[in-house]
């Protein structure tokens, strides 16, 4: 109910709001988003235009979307409880200020990798945070629906339903949410037994879209090297660049396909093979399937079971009531 | 084959095969839909059940969603095939009547020694109960299964309201499941019991057992010869008032009056029993 007014408030109010953000800021959603604020979305990571803000201390995504998030996590539980039987605590309170990986205080970092392209030495820097997938298994498959993806595209998890099982982590094939221990619902449940925190991630600064403003990340970039737009221009432009480049995309068709399309003049395949996989840094592995897909087939048998189950039943009463029928005739002609 | 007394093996035939299939395709997928259900939130990890030997693939929630999606299917039909087809024919003795609440508790007193147990009919009345609960949780959790389902498929991005109402309804009707798997486990530990835990294997009990406790349901086979008619609610009300024996029914389906346990108590009946239907032959009802 609550969700469904803010969505008419949002609706109603949306070019309004979104004219009054331009006039103060001077920065919101393109118009053709803005027409349509339950449209999907997509943006573009364009690696030949990110320098990785060398110049600053901390890239300036970065430094924009912890601004943005400082306050997001409560305060910690202290002891944290310790979960039974394995024993695993993920405490990052005391290391808020880590930007070199994703963390549950930090959504996006840039990763900087060294490559020899052509006989010529070369840094690339690329923004990582979540991809938003066009069909999220981490979304998907959560058991509380407290990760859920929306209609602009956005894959956002409400704090306030997760218990931190991790289980979107181990199904996303770059392990983005993040886990804080001794926060979140479970803390009012069985701690000691059930739950251990809260998963934490990019939500494409969701509040901030529904009020036609840019996510912080794209909002903060001083090249231009990160945009949104509807997600059918997006991935024309993505494309357009790449030709005019002659470069690579990276995410429309990884993983089922995502809304986050990274446009590079080196090969994926050169970027992913100079990365070192580390927790909270990911790797690009190129060739990323869908394993839900694979659920697919079976899934859609599913759908069709209660016909299923219909149709044998029919089936057999029709077959029982001859039977019966034919045994009648039978006494009758005795 | 549909029910009918077995006198010379001292048999009556209580479910039929097709009964039969339906209630292992349903038990046996409900169990891996449990099990499975259980692998998909995060336990299997957290709990070392990975380090269990078979069961190495319980952490992989990719592989517990294949098992649960196979046995959803077979739940579904099963469950749909079991209410329409018998819907159809009319076969509603197990729906719960008029009553039925206050049967079972002294039923259910009956089997810790309190009181003694009125004349029943193919079903015990807790049985009725049991299955009207049973139905609206596996509604429930069809219905709900079949939106997450879709979901996964075709509309990650579905209202979030339809997505949260379905996943709490699965979550808490998996939880009634797992507690109504524990009662009906519960129901056959208990002795008096036993004797209806073949019937589920083999389709037939004891007619020994069934003319002591089900006297009701063997009475209406050899006087009408028929499949099972349910008494009106009033004449089961008078049964539970006064436990006495029909007049119709005869010595062999008398109640267990001053019995000292039940199997004693089959035992007498068992030979009383064989005494008067030796001469009997398969009654085909």
């Amino acid at each position: 109910m609550k969700s469904r007014m803010k969505s008419e408030i949002s609706r109603r109010s949306f070019l309004r709001i979104a004219a009054s953000a331009a006039a103060l800021t001077g920065v919101t959603l393109p118009r053709a988003a803005q027409a349509d604020p339950d449209g999907r979305l997509s943006t573009l990571i364009d690696l030949s235009l990110c320098d990785g803000c060398v110049d600053r201390k901390i890239p300036a995504c970065v430094s924009a979307c912890k601004s943005i998030n400082k306050n997001k996590i409560p305060a910690v539980a202290d002891p944290i409880p310790e979960p039974w039987p394995r024993k695993t605590i993920e405490d990052w309170s005391k290391k808020k200020s880590v930007t070199d990986r994703l963390t549950p205080y930090n959504f996006i970092y840039v990763q900087k990798v060294e490559i020899n392209d052509g006989g010529s030495e070369k840094t690339v820097f690329i923004p990582r945070r979540c991809m938003h997938c066009d069909n999220p298994p981490c979304a998907t498959i959560c058991p509380f629906s407290a990760n859920h993806k929306n209609k602009n595209s956005a894959v956002a998890i409400n704090q306030n339903q997760c218990f931190g099982g991790a289980k979107c982590k181990d199904v996303c094939p770059w392990e983005i949410p993040q886990r804080q221990s001794g926060v979140g619902i479970y803390l009012h449940v069985l701690p000691g037994f059930m739950g251990n925190g809260v998963m934490y991630k990019c939500d494409l600064c969701n509040d901030r879209l529904e009020k036609g403003r840019l996510p912080g990340c794209i909002e903060a970039c001083p090249r231009q090297a990160l945009l949104i737009g509807p997600k059918k221009d997006i991935e024309e432009k993505a494309q357009r660049r790449a030709t005019a480049m002659k470069g690579y995309i990276y995410g429309k068709e990884e993983n089922g396909g995502t809304a986050t399309l990274y446009v590079s003049p080196v090969p994926f395949e050169k970027l992913n093979a100079a990365m070192v996989k580390k927790p909270g840094q990911p790797d690009m592995q190129t060739i990323v399937k869908r394993r839900m897909k694979e659920t697919d087939p079976l899934g859609k048998a599913v759908l069709a079971s209660p016909v299923l189950g219909l149709a044998a039943a029919g089936l057999m009463g029709w077959f029982s009531k001859r039977k019966e029928s034919l045994k009648e005739g039978k006494k009758d002609s005795v | 084959m549909s029910e009918k007394i077995l006198a010379e093996k001292n048999l009556i035939v209580r479910h039929r095969t097709i009964e039969l299939v339906e209630h292992w395709a349903i038990a046996i997928s409900g169990l891996l839909l449990l099990v499975t259900g259980i692998f998909e939130l995060p336990v299997a990890k957290r709990y070392y059940i990975i380090n269990v030997p078979g069961l190495g693939w319980s952490a992989d929630f990719i592989t517990s969603l294949y098992i649960h999606y196979a046995a959803a299917l077979v739940f579904t039909v099963a469950g749909i095939f079991h209410l329409v087809y018998h819907g159809f024919r009319g076969e509603a003795g197990l729906m719960p009547q008029k009553g039925d609440m206050a049967a079972s508790v002294v039923v259910i007193k009956s089997l810790f020694g309190f009181g003694e147990e009125p004349p029943m009919h193919k079903y015990l009345p807790e049985q009725r109960l049991a299955y009207a609960g049973m139905v609206i949780i596996m509604i429930v959790l069809v219905v709900s299964g079949l939106v997450k389902t879709y979901k996964n498929i075709y509309a990650p991005d579905m209202s979030l309201p339809v997505v949260l109402t379905a996943t709490w309804a699965h979550n808490i009707a998996f939880i009634l499941f797992f507690l109504a798997f524990l009662a009906h486990m519960g129901a056959i530990a208990l002795r008096p019991n036993w004797p209806m835990v073949r019937g589920i294997f083999t389709g037939r009990v004891r007619l020994d057992y069934a003319r002591h406790r089900h006297s009701l349901w063997v009475d209406e086979i050899e006087t009408a010869k028929s499949p099972v008619r349910e008494l009106p609610a009033k004449e089961t009300e008078d049964a539970l008032q006064s436990p006495a024996v029909p007049e119709e029914a005869g010595p062999d389906s008398r109640m267990a009056e001053g019995r000292d346990t039940p199997a004693d108590e089959t035992k007498n009946q068992l030979t009383d029993d064989r005494g008067q239907n030796d001469a009997e032959k398969e009654k085909p009802t």
